[in-house]
Protein backbone atom coordinates (compact mmCIF):
# COMPACT_ATOMS: atom_id res chain seq x y z
CA UNK A 1 0.00 0.00 0.00
CA UNK A 2 1.70 3.57 -0.99
CA UNK A 3 0.19 6.16 0.79
CA UNK A 4 1.91 10.01 1.35
CA UNK A 5 3.29 10.79 4.58
CA UNK A 6 2.88 14.30 6.54
CA UNK A 7 5.31 14.30 9.67
CA UNK A 8 4.24 17.75 10.76
CA UNK A 9 6.87 19.60 12.71
CA UNK A 10 7.18 18.23 15.69
CA UNK A 11 8.22 15.32 13.90
CA UNK A 12 11.16 16.86 14.06
CA UNK A 13 12.40 16.68 18.20
CA UNK A 14 9.26 16.89 20.60
CA UNK A 15 8.08 14.26 19.16
CA UNK A 16 10.51 12.46 17.57
CA UNK A 17 9.98 9.12 18.86
CA UNK A 18 6.55 9.24 17.28
CA UNK A 19 7.83 9.88 14.05
CA UNK A 20 10.45 7.44 13.94
CA UNK A 21 7.99 4.40 15.49
CA UNK A 22 5.00 5.17 12.61
CA UNK A 23 7.40 4.41 10.09
CA UNK A 24 9.09 1.51 11.85
CA UNK A 25 5.09 0.23 12.05
CA UNK A 26 4.27 0.82 9.03
CA UNK A 27 7.59 -0.59 7.12
CA UNK A 28 6.31 -4.17 9.12
CA UNK A 29 2.53 -3.80 7.81
CA UNK A 30 3.90 -3.39 4.68
CA UNK A 31 2.36 0.28 4.33
CA UNK A 32 4.99 2.13 2.08
CA UNK A 33 5.32 5.92 2.68
CA UNK A 34 6.46 8.88 0.78
CA UNK A 35 7.20 11.89 2.65
CA UNK A 36 5.48 14.86 1.03
CA UNK A 37 8.12 17.07 -0.64
CA UNK A 38 8.93 19.95 1.16
CA UNK A 39 6.08 20.52 3.31
CA UNK A 40 5.61 23.30 5.27
CA UNK A 41 3.97 23.88 8.23
CA UNK A 42 0.17 23.78 8.52
CA UNK A 43 -0.27 26.79 10.86
CA UNK A 44 -1.98 25.03 13.48
CA UNK A 45 -3.76 26.42 15.97
CA UNK A 46 -1.91 29.83 15.33
CA UNK A 47 -2.62 30.33 11.90
CA UNK A 48 -6.90 29.96 11.99
CA UNK A 49 -6.68 31.90 15.02
CA UNK A 50 -5.20 34.95 13.47
CA UNK A 51 -5.99 34.82 9.61
CA UNK A 52 -8.39 32.24 8.42
CA UNK A 53 -6.74 32.70 4.53
CA UNK A 54 -3.74 32.16 5.52
CA UNK A 55 -4.35 28.92 7.35
CA UNK A 56 -6.27 27.73 4.06
CA UNK A 57 -3.55 28.63 1.85
CA UNK A 58 -0.65 27.22 4.14
CA UNK A 59 -2.19 23.62 4.13
CA UNK A 60 -3.40 24.02 0.19
CA UNK A 61 0.51 24.16 -0.67
CA UNK A 62 0.78 20.95 1.06
CA UNK A 63 -2.01 19.07 -0.39
CA UNK A 64 -1.50 20.58 -3.91
CA UNK A 65 2.15 18.99 -3.68
CA UNK A 66 0.77 15.73 -2.85
CA UNK A 67 -1.35 16.04 -5.61
CA UNK A 68 2.01 16.26 -8.35
CA UNK A 69 3.36 13.51 -6.24
CA UNK A 70 0.74 11.23 -8.03
CA UNK A 71 -0.64 10.10 -4.51
CA UNK A 72 -3.76 10.23 -3.87
CA UNK A 73 -3.79 9.51 0.09
CA UNK A 74 -2.21 11.15 2.67
CA UNK A 75 -1.53 9.77 6.62
CA UNK A 76 -0.07 12.02 9.15
CA UNK A 77 0.57 10.70 12.52
CA UNK A 78 -0.40 14.11 14.23
CA UNK A 79 -4.18 14.89 15.24
CA UNK A 80 -3.55 18.83 14.74
CA UNK A 81 -2.04 18.58 11.09
CA UNK A 82 -4.68 15.92 10.48
CA UNK A 83 -7.45 18.37 11.42
CA UNK A 84 -5.81 21.35 9.64
CA UNK A 85 -5.61 19.62 6.81
CA UNK A 86 -8.65 17.81 6.59
CA UNK A 87 -11.19 21.01 7.49
CA UNK A 88 -9.11 22.88 4.62
CA UNK A 89 -9.93 19.97 2.35
CA UNK A 90 -13.55 19.89 3.10
CA UNK A 91 -13.85 23.98 3.11
CA UNK A 92 -12.30 23.76 -0.56
CA UNK A 93 -14.36 21.08 -1.79
CA UNK A 94 -17.53 23.67 -0.36
CA UNK A 95 -16.35 26.91 -1.07
CA UNK A 96 -15.76 27.90 -5.34
CA UNK A 97 -14.76 31.40 -4.88
CA UNK A 98 -12.41 30.61 -1.36
CA UNK A 99 -10.89 27.87 -3.90
CA UNK A 100 -10.37 30.26 -7.06
CA UNK A 101 -8.29 32.39 -4.54
CA UNK A 102 -6.27 30.03 -2.60
CA UNK A 103 -5.28 28.57 -6.26
CA UNK A 104 -3.87 31.89 -7.38
CA UNK A 105 -2.01 32.11 -3.97
CA UNK A 106 -0.25 29.00 -3.89
CA UNK A 107 -0.19 28.89 -7.81
CA UNK A 108 -1.49 25.36 -8.46
CA UNK A 109 -4.58 24.24 -9.41
CA UNK A 110 -6.42 22.53 -5.95
CA UNK A 111 -9.41 20.37 -8.28
CA UNK A 112 -8.01 17.21 -7.20
CA UNK A 113 -7.62 17.01 -3.28
CA UNK A 114 -5.85 13.94 -1.81
CA UNK A 115 -7.82 12.26 0.69
CA UNK A 116 -6.81 12.61 4.33
CA UNK A 117 -6.21 9.80 7.22
CA UNK A 118 -4.91 10.17 10.12
CA UNK A 119 -2.39 7.02 10.73
CA UNK A 120 -4.62 5.45 13.36
CA UNK A 121 -7.79 5.85 10.75
CA UNK A 122 -5.01 3.96 8.18
CA UNK A 123 -4.16 1.04 10.85
CA UNK A 124 -7.82 0.44 11.82
CA UNK A 125 -9.70 1.17 8.44
CA UNK A 126 -6.96 -0.13 5.86
CA UNK A 127 -5.57 -3.08 7.88
CA UNK A 128 -7.35 -3.70 10.88
CA UNK A 129 -7.40 -5.23 14.10
CA UNK A 130 -7.22 -8.65 12.75
CA UNK A 131 -4.33 -7.56 10.26
CA UNK A 132 -2.33 -5.74 13.21
CA UNK A 133 -2.80 -8.83 15.38
CA UNK A 134 -0.90 -10.92 12.84
CA UNK A 135 2.22 -9.39 13.33
CA UNK A 136 2.23 -9.55 17.53
CA UNK A 137 5.31 -11.60 18.47
CA UNK A 138 4.95 -10.02 22.33
CA UNK A 139 1.65 -9.58 23.54
CA UNK A 140 1.60 -6.78 25.89
CA UNK A 141 -0.69 -9.07 28.67
CA UNK A 142 -1.04 -7.65 32.14
CA UNK A 143 -0.90 -3.99 30.65
CA UNK A 144 -3.90 -1.57 32.03
CA UNK A 145 -4.51 1.17 29.80
CA UNK A 146 -6.14 4.33 29.22
CA UNK A 147 -6.50 5.15 25.02
CA UNK A 148 -6.90 8.72 24.74
CA UNK A 149 -7.88 10.67 21.71
CA UNK A 150 -8.19 14.30 22.51
CA UNK A 151 -10.04 16.62 20.25
CA UNK A 152 -8.79 16.91 16.94
CA UNK A 153 -9.06 13.22 15.63
CA UNK A 154 -12.50 12.18 16.08
CA UNK A 155 -14.35 16.36 15.98
CA UNK A 156 -16.03 17.83 14.56
CA UNK A 157 -17.74 14.69 13.26
CA UNK A 158 -18.90 16.35 9.50
CA UNK A 159 -15.37 17.03 8.60
CA UNK A 160 -13.35 14.34 10.04
CA UNK A 161 -16.02 11.55 9.15
CA UNK A 162 -13.37 9.11 12.04
CA UNK A 163 -14.64 6.99 14.80
CA UNK A 164 -17.51 8.90 17.06
CA UNK A 165 -16.55 12.05 18.78
CA UNK A 166 -18.03 11.28 22.35
CA UNK A 167 -17.14 7.89 22.75
CA UNK A 168 -14.41 6.48 20.59
CA UNK A 169 -13.05 3.26 20.33
CA UNK A 170 -10.40 2.80 17.65
CA UNK A 171 -7.47 2.92 19.53
CA UNK A 172 -8.88 0.79 22.08
CA UNK A 173 -9.86 -1.94 19.37
CA UNK A 174 -5.53 -1.43 18.40
CA UNK A 175 -4.50 -1.89 21.96
CA UNK A 176 -6.82 -5.19 22.70
CA UNK A 177 -5.47 -7.08 19.72
CA UNK A 178 -2.06 -6.47 21.10
CA UNK A 179 -2.85 -8.33 24.21
CA UNK A 180 -3.44 -5.46 26.30
CA UNK A 181 -6.38 -4.66 28.60
CA UNK A 182 -7.99 -1.20 27.98
CA UNK A 183 -9.86 0.96 30.56
CA UNK A 184 -13.61 2.67 30.86
CA UNK A 185 -13.15 6.12 31.44
CA UNK A 186 -14.74 9.55 31.15
CA UNK A 187 -12.24 11.45 29.62
CA UNK A 188 -11.04 9.84 26.16
CA UNK A 189 -12.25 13.03 24.21
CA UNK A 190 -11.89 15.74 26.66
CA UNK A 191 -9.32 18.39 25.76
CA UNK A 192 -5.77 18.28 27.43
CA UNK A 193 -5.42 22.48 27.12
CA UNK A 194 -4.01 21.98 23.48
CA UNK A 195 -1.92 24.97 22.44
CA UNK A 196 -1.52 26.82 25.57
CA UNK A 197 1.21 24.79 27.29
CA UNK A 198 3.73 27.96 27.33
CA UNK A 199 1.18 31.16 26.60
CA UNK A 200 -1.89 30.28 29.91
CA UNK A 201 0.02 27.32 31.10
CA UNK A 202 -2.63 27.27 34.23
CA UNK A 203 -4.73 26.35 31.56
CA UNK A 204 -3.72 23.26 30.79
CA UNK A 205 -2.46 22.15 34.36
CA UNK A 206 -6.38 22.29 35.11
CA UNK A 207 -7.37 20.10 31.69
CA UNK A 208 -4.48 17.85 31.44
CA UNK A 209 -4.82 17.51 35.59
CA UNK A 210 -9.00 16.18 34.92
CA UNK A 211 -7.60 13.89 32.59
CA UNK A 212 -4.62 12.73 34.46
CA UNK A 213 -7.27 12.35 37.24
CA UNK A 214 -9.82 10.25 35.62
CA UNK A 215 -7.08 7.80 34.02
CA UNK A 216 -6.22 7.00 37.95
CA UNK A 217 -9.74 6.49 38.84
CA UNK A 218 -10.05 3.74 36.13
CA UNK A 219 -7.20 2.33 37.32
CA UNK A 220 -5.07 2.37 34.09
CA UNK A 221 -1.73 2.08 34.18
CA UNK A 222 -0.69 4.75 31.23
CA UNK A 223 -2.27 6.81 29.07
CA UNK A 224 -1.44 6.01 25.26
CA UNK A 225 -1.87 8.69 22.54
CA UNK A 226 -2.31 9.52 19.12
CA UNK A 227 -0.86 13.47 18.98
CA UNK A 228 1.92 14.92 19.76
CA UNK A 229 -0.13 17.93 21.59
CA UNK A 230 -1.80 15.00 23.98
CA UNK A 231 1.49 13.86 24.72
CA UNK A 232 3.70 16.50 25.68
CA UNK A 233 1.34 18.59 27.82
CA UNK A 234 0.30 15.20 29.95
CA UNK A 235 4.13 14.35 30.13
CA UNK A 236 5.87 17.28 30.26
CA UNK A 237 2.99 19.01 32.58
CA UNK A 238 2.72 16.43 35.08
CA UNK A 239 5.05 17.08 37.10
CA UNK A 240 3.46 20.46 37.91
CA UNK A 241 -0.06 18.78 38.03
CA UNK A 242 0.90 16.34 41.04
CA UNK A 243 2.50 19.37 42.97
CA UNK A 244 -0.76 21.45 42.05
CA UNK A 245 -3.57 18.55 43.13
CA UNK A 246 -0.92 16.68 45.59
CA UNK A 247 -1.39 13.41 44.06
CA UNK A 248 0.93 11.04 42.68
CA UNK A 249 0.07 10.17 38.98
CA UNK A 250 3.54 8.74 37.51
CA UNK A 251 1.27 8.06 34.57
CA UNK A 252 3.61 7.01 31.18
CA UNK A 253 2.39 9.04 28.41
CA UNK A 254 2.61 6.55 25.44
CA UNK A 255 2.20 6.69 21.64
CA UNK A 256 0.21 3.89 20.41
CA UNK A 257 2.88 3.35 17.72
CA UNK A 258 5.25 2.55 20.62
CA UNK A 259 3.41 0.24 21.75
CA UNK A 260 2.52 -1.41 18.17
CA UNK A 261 6.34 -1.60 17.86
CA UNK A 262 7.04 -3.14 20.80
CA UNK A 263 4.71 -5.80 20.34
CA UNK A 264 5.24 -6.60 17.30
CA UNK A 265 9.12 -7.45 18.46
CA UNK A 266 10.98 -3.65 18.01
CA UNK A 267 13.72 -3.13 20.94
CA UNK A 268 12.55 -0.19 22.97
CA UNK A 269 15.29 1.83 21.99
CA UNK A 270 13.97 1.99 18.78
CA UNK A 271 10.63 2.72 20.01
CA UNK A 272 12.04 5.40 21.47
CA UNK A 273 10.44 4.78 24.92
CA UNK A 274 13.38 6.49 26.96
CA UNK A 275 12.91 10.00 25.54
CA UNK A 276 9.53 9.89 27.46
CA UNK A 277 9.99 12.29 30.42
CA UNK A 278 7.07 10.10 33.16
CA UNK A 279 9.67 7.06 32.08
CA UNK A 280 7.31 3.78 30.91
CA UNK A 281 10.24 1.68 31.41
CA UNK A 282 9.86 0.37 35.05
CA UNK A 283 6.05 -0.42 34.32
CA UNK A 284 7.44 -2.56 31.35
CA UNK A 285 10.07 -4.51 33.22
CA UNK A 286 7.46 -4.81 35.43
CA UNK A 287 5.28 -6.57 33.24
CA UNK A 288 8.27 -8.41 31.76
CA UNK A 289 7.50 -6.27 28.52
CA UNK A 290 11.05 -5.21 28.31
CA UNK B 1 -19.80 45.40 31.34
CA UNK B 2 -21.59 44.09 29.29
CA UNK B 3 -25.30 43.76 28.29
CA UNK B 4 -27.62 42.29 30.84
CA UNK B 5 -29.08 39.13 29.45
CA UNK B 6 -31.46 38.30 31.90
CA UNK B 7 -34.03 41.78 30.61
CA UNK B 8 -36.11 40.43 27.65
CA UNK B 9 -35.64 42.32 24.87
CA UNK B 10 -37.37 42.41 21.24
CA UNK B 11 -34.83 41.14 19.46
CA UNK B 12 -36.56 42.72 16.00
CA UNK B 13 -35.80 45.93 17.66
CA UNK B 14 -32.04 45.22 17.58
CA UNK B 15 -29.90 46.23 14.27
CA UNK B 16 -28.92 42.84 13.29
CA UNK B 17 -26.23 43.69 10.80
CA UNK B 18 -23.29 41.40 12.36
CA UNK B 19 -25.71 38.46 12.23
CA UNK B 20 -26.64 39.01 8.39
CA UNK B 21 -22.25 39.71 8.12
CA UNK B 22 -21.65 36.85 9.76
CA UNK B 23 -24.10 34.19 7.68
CA UNK B 24 -23.02 35.98 3.97
CA UNK B 25 -18.91 35.66 5.36
CA UNK B 26 -19.26 32.53 7.34
CA UNK B 27 -22.31 30.50 6.11
CA UNK B 28 -22.79 30.01 9.65
CA UNK B 29 -26.70 30.92 10.56
CA UNK B 30 -27.49 32.00 14.18
CA UNK B 31 -31.29 31.72 13.23
CA UNK B 32 -30.86 28.05 13.78
CA UNK B 33 -29.76 28.22 17.34
CA UNK B 34 -32.39 26.48 19.26
CA UNK B 35 -30.94 28.13 22.24
CA UNK B 36 -30.51 24.76 24.15
CA UNK B 37 -27.02 25.57 25.51
CA UNK B 38 -25.43 22.33 24.94
CA UNK B 39 -22.04 24.46 23.94
CA UNK B 40 -21.58 26.14 27.15
CA UNK B 41 -22.38 22.88 28.82
CA UNK B 42 -19.43 21.14 27.36
CA UNK B 43 -17.44 23.85 26.57
CA UNK B 44 -13.70 22.57 27.55
CA UNK B 45 -12.33 25.72 28.74
CA UNK B 46 -15.80 27.37 29.76
CA UNK B 47 -15.68 28.04 33.22
CA UNK B 48 -12.92 30.78 32.44
CA UNK B 49 -14.88 32.43 29.54
CA UNK B 50 -16.41 35.55 30.57
CA UNK B 51 -18.79 34.59 27.74
CA UNK B 52 -19.89 30.86 27.45
CA UNK B 53 -20.80 30.08 23.82
CA UNK B 54 -24.48 30.70 24.53
CA UNK B 55 -24.02 34.23 25.52
CA UNK B 56 -21.67 34.94 22.11
CA UNK B 57 -24.67 33.81 20.15
CA UNK B 58 -26.73 36.32 22.56
CA UNK B 59 -24.38 38.89 21.68
CA UNK B 60 -24.37 38.48 18.09
CA UNK B 61 -27.76 38.88 18.53
CA UNK B 62 -27.99 41.82 20.08
CA UNK B 63 -25.61 43.20 17.70
CA UNK B 64 -22.86 44.04 20.47
CA UNK B 65 -19.41 43.78 18.39
CA UNK B 66 -17.52 45.93 20.98
CA UNK B 67 -17.83 43.02 23.15
CA UNK B 68 -17.67 40.60 21.04
CA UNK B 69 -14.53 41.95 19.56
CA UNK B 70 -12.69 42.36 23.26
CA UNK B 71 -14.05 39.39 25.19
CA UNK B 72 -11.85 37.10 26.95
CA UNK B 73 -13.15 34.33 25.50
CA UNK B 74 -11.86 35.16 22.00
CA UNK B 75 -8.06 34.47 23.60
CA UNK B 76 -9.01 31.19 25.62
CA UNK B 77 -10.93 29.06 23.39
CA UNK B 78 -9.37 26.13 22.69
CA UNK B 79 -10.25 25.12 19.35
CA UNK B 80 -11.73 21.77 20.80
CA UNK B 81 -14.41 21.79 18.63
CA UNK B 82 -17.02 20.35 21.06
CA UNK B 83 -19.47 22.66 20.62
CA UNK B 84 -19.50 22.16 16.87
CA UNK B 85 -20.43 18.84 17.74
CA UNK B 86 -22.86 18.87 19.97
CA UNK B 87 -24.78 21.71 18.55
CA UNK B 88 -28.20 19.84 17.14
CA UNK B 89 -27.79 22.73 14.73
CA UNK B 90 -24.34 22.79 13.69
CA UNK B 91 -23.33 25.73 14.22
CA UNK B 92 -19.88 25.99 13.69
CA UNK B 93 -19.13 28.32 16.91
CA UNK B 94 -15.33 27.60 16.78
CA UNK B 95 -15.28 29.11 12.98
CA UNK B 96 -17.22 32.28 14.30
CA UNK B 97 -15.05 32.72 17.37
CA UNK B 98 -12.06 32.41 14.40
CA UNK B 99 -13.69 35.47 12.82
CA UNK B 100 -14.47 37.66 15.22
CA UNK B 101 -10.67 37.23 16.81
CA UNK B 102 -9.11 37.98 13.03
CA UNK B 103 -11.54 40.79 13.04
CA UNK B 104 -10.18 42.05 16.22
CA UNK B 105 -6.59 41.46 15.67
CA UNK B 106 -6.59 43.12 12.04
CA UNK B 107 -8.28 46.31 13.71
CA UNK B 108 -5.10 45.98 15.94
CA UNK B 109 -7.19 45.92 19.51
CA UNK B 110 -5.73 45.12 22.40
CA UNK B 111 -6.18 41.32 23.04
CA UNK B 112 -7.30 40.53 26.67
CA UNK B 113 -4.81 37.82 26.66
CA UNK B 114 -1.27 39.36 24.77
CA UNK B 115 0.81 36.47 25.71
CA UNK B 116 -1.19 33.94 23.89
CA UNK B 117 -1.15 36.37 20.79
CA UNK B 118 2.46 36.79 21.13
CA UNK B 119 2.72 32.92 21.45
CA UNK B 120 0.99 32.67 18.01
CA UNK B 121 2.93 35.48 16.01
CA UNK B 122 5.69 34.06 17.15
CA UNK B 123 4.81 30.48 15.80
CA UNK B 124 3.44 32.17 12.86
CA UNK B 125 6.86 34.44 12.48
CA UNK B 126 8.76 30.65 12.34
CA UNK B 127 6.86 29.81 9.52
CA UNK B 128 7.23 33.07 7.23
CA UNK B 129 10.85 32.52 7.98
CA UNK B 130 11.82 29.09 7.51
CA UNK B 131 8.26 27.46 6.13
CA UNK B 132 7.92 25.57 9.48
CA UNK B 133 7.98 25.22 13.50
CA UNK B 134 10.95 25.40 15.19
CA UNK B 135 9.57 24.76 18.87
CA UNK B 136 12.47 25.52 20.77
CA UNK B 137 13.47 29.00 19.78
CA UNK B 138 9.75 30.15 19.69
CA UNK B 139 9.34 29.21 23.24
CA UNK B 140 12.95 30.74 24.06
CA UNK B 141 11.53 34.27 22.57
CA UNK B 142 8.66 33.79 23.86
CA UNK B 143 9.75 33.65 27.47
CA UNK B 144 12.34 36.35 26.62
CA UNK B 145 9.89 38.66 25.36
CA UNK B 146 7.46 37.96 27.88
CA UNK B 147 9.91 38.76 30.49
CA UNK B 148 9.86 35.01 32.09
CA UNK B 149 13.04 34.33 31.85
CA UNK B 150 12.99 30.96 33.73
CA UNK B 151 10.23 29.98 32.86
CA UNK B 152 10.19 26.39 32.92
CA UNK B 153 14.13 26.38 32.83
CA UNK B 154 13.99 22.97 34.78
CA UNK B 155 11.89 21.12 32.45
CA UNK B 156 13.39 22.65 29.85
CA UNK B 157 16.73 21.21 30.72
CA UNK B 158 15.08 17.59 30.99
CA UNK B 159 13.54 18.12 27.71
CA UNK B 160 16.45 19.27 25.62
CA UNK B 161 18.49 16.18 27.41
CA UNK B 162 15.93 14.11 26.32
CA UNK B 163 16.63 15.59 22.88
CA UNK B 164 12.61 16.93 22.86
CA UNK B 165 14.05 20.41 21.90
CA UNK B 166 15.85 21.16 18.96
CA UNK B 167 17.66 24.34 17.71
CA UNK B 168 18.00 23.29 13.68
CA UNK B 169 14.49 22.14 12.41
CA UNK B 170 15.25 21.29 8.75
CA UNK B 171 14.22 24.37 6.70
CA UNK B 172 11.73 24.14 3.45
CA UNK B 173 13.53 24.45 0.22
CA UNK B 174 10.84 26.92 -1.16
CA UNK B 175 10.78 29.32 1.54
CA UNK B 176 10.18 32.41 -0.95
CA UNK B 177 6.80 30.45 -1.69
CA UNK B 178 5.77 30.14 1.75
CA UNK B 179 6.37 33.54 2.39
CA UNK B 180 4.56 35.03 -0.11
CA UNK B 181 1.05 32.83 1.03
CA UNK B 182 1.83 35.71 4.54
CA UNK B 183 1.19 38.60 1.95
CA UNK B 184 -1.44 41.02 2.68
CA UNK B 185 -1.47 39.57 6.22
CA UNK B 186 -1.81 41.19 9.16
CA UNK B 187 -0.01 38.43 10.80
CA UNK B 188 3.05 39.89 8.30
CA UNK B 189 2.54 43.58 9.20
CA UNK B 190 1.82 42.96 13.12
CA UNK B 191 3.93 39.62 13.95
CA UNK B 192 7.18 39.51 11.82
CA UNK B 193 9.22 42.38 13.44
CA UNK B 194 8.77 40.56 16.89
Amino acid sequence: MNCAYYPGCSAHALAREYDRSARLVCQRLGIHLTEVQDWNCCGATAAHSLDHELAVSLCARNLAIINRMSLDRVTTPCAGCFNRLKSVSFELKNAATLKAKIEQAIDAPLDRLPEIVHLLQLLVQDIGPEGLAKHVVKPLRGLKLAAYYGCLITRPHKVVAFDDPEQPSSMDRILEVLGAQTVKWSHKAECCGGGFAASETSIVLDLSGQVLEAARQAGAEAIVVACPMCQANLDTRQEAVEKGRGTRYNLPIVYFTQLLGLAYGYPSGRMGLRRLIVSPLPLLKKKGLI
Amino acid sequence: MGPDFYIPMRLNEVDDSLQKEIKENLGVDLEMCLECGKCSGGCSNGQSFDYTPRKIVQLVKFNDEETLLSMDALWICLSCQLCLDRCPSGIDLPRLLDYLRAKAYRKGLRASRPQVQLFYELMLSSVRKIGRVSEFPVILQFNWKTGQYLKDAHLGLTMFLKGKLSFLSPHVKEKEKVRRLFNGSPVESRGNNR
